[in-house]
């Protein structure tokens, strides 16, 4: 149950690069981005009033805290642009490979909450790996 | 400049998901949410207002694609949710792992419909991404068991 959730996720990310793909090809890639958050503020407004959450908490956070969705933006524009010319696996894989890295550049200093954890050279062959996949994907 | 950009949206996913589980801490996972959306739709509008873009009246869907594009928010949040729920009950390493197969697999799948053929470079080289990710997991997975110990 729980695994086929985890496999029903990575569809629905893949499903979303494409129609999010698609709105923006229709409306442009900025106005389809308010579209994409409008859209999803109404439905997380809905499951919120259904399970009865409150929607602003009582205390007031640092503002660094609430940038998230502000940098959410800019995957939604990166991911429009990339899908545009590279259709979905390409944006897909290479968006893996900037996980990859920014998740490596994380870990290796704390950054944002996360525990510090040293890199490991070994890694480097996986990197190698998703690199080589990127090219077949691109160039083949 | 767009495989710049396609890599650069894996940095802000990553980027932007430790920062709502920052907040997510303080104030619970489905509020984080809430703020990731609305925090998300005011800078759009910004960002938008200075894109010369035309407000385009919606139109209303005809075919079975007009419709879906209007779907790619909602989905969003229900990922969310989701995701949500299992992480508290799966490892963070099958998990990774299994979102990140069915992801590949269904952007081949689509890619397929879109442009109407079966591309193998594209199978060959996702299922070379997918071998380097399960490397680094596994990587991750046996220093994490090795500390447990």
């Amino acid at each position: 149950m729980t695994k086929g959730l985890a496999l029903f996720n990575g569809i629905l990310y893949s499903l979303m690069i494409l129609m999010n793909g698609l709105l923006a090809e229709s409306y442009g890639n900025y106005y389809s981005t308010v579209l994409v958050h409008l859209f999803g503020l109404i439905a997380i407004i809905l499951y919120m009033l259904f399970k009865k959450k409150r929607l602003f908490p009582k205390e007031v956070f640092p503002l660094l805290l609430y940038t998230g969705g502000a940098i959410g933006v800019l995957t939604v524009v990166f991911n429009n642009v990339a899908f545009s010319s590279l259709g979905v696996t390409a944006t897909l894989g290479l968006g893996l490979l900037g996980q990859s890295i920014t998740s490596l550049v994380i870990d290796q200093w704390g950054l944002l909450g996360a525990e510090k954890t040293p890199f490991k050279k070994k890694k480097l062959i996986g990197i190698c790996i998703i690199l080589a996949g990127i090219a077949v994907m691109l160039f083949l | 400049m767009h495989i710049l950009f396609a890599i650069l949206a894996g940095t802000t996913i990553v980027t932007s998901r430790n920062v709502n589980a920052m907040l997510a801490k303080k104030i619970g996972a489905i509020e984080s949410t809430f703020f990731n959306y609305f925090v998300g739709l005011l800078l759009s509008i910004v960002v938008f207002f200075f894109s010369k873009e035309a407000i385009l009246p919606l139109f209303i869907p005809e075919g079975f694609s007009d419709v879906i594009m209007y779907l790619g928010g909602i989905l969003g949040v229900v990922a969310i949710i989701i995701s949500n729920f299992i992480t508290p009950k799966i490892s963070a390493f099958l998990m990774t792992l299994l979102i990140f197969i069915s992801q590949l697999i269904t952007g081949i799948v689509l890619d397929f419909f879109l442009y109407g053929e079966f591309s193998l470079p594209k199978v060959i080289g996702g299922f070379l991404v997918l071998i380097g990710l399960i490397y680094n997991l596994y990587l991750d997975k046996k220093d994490n068991t090795e500390t447990a110990k």
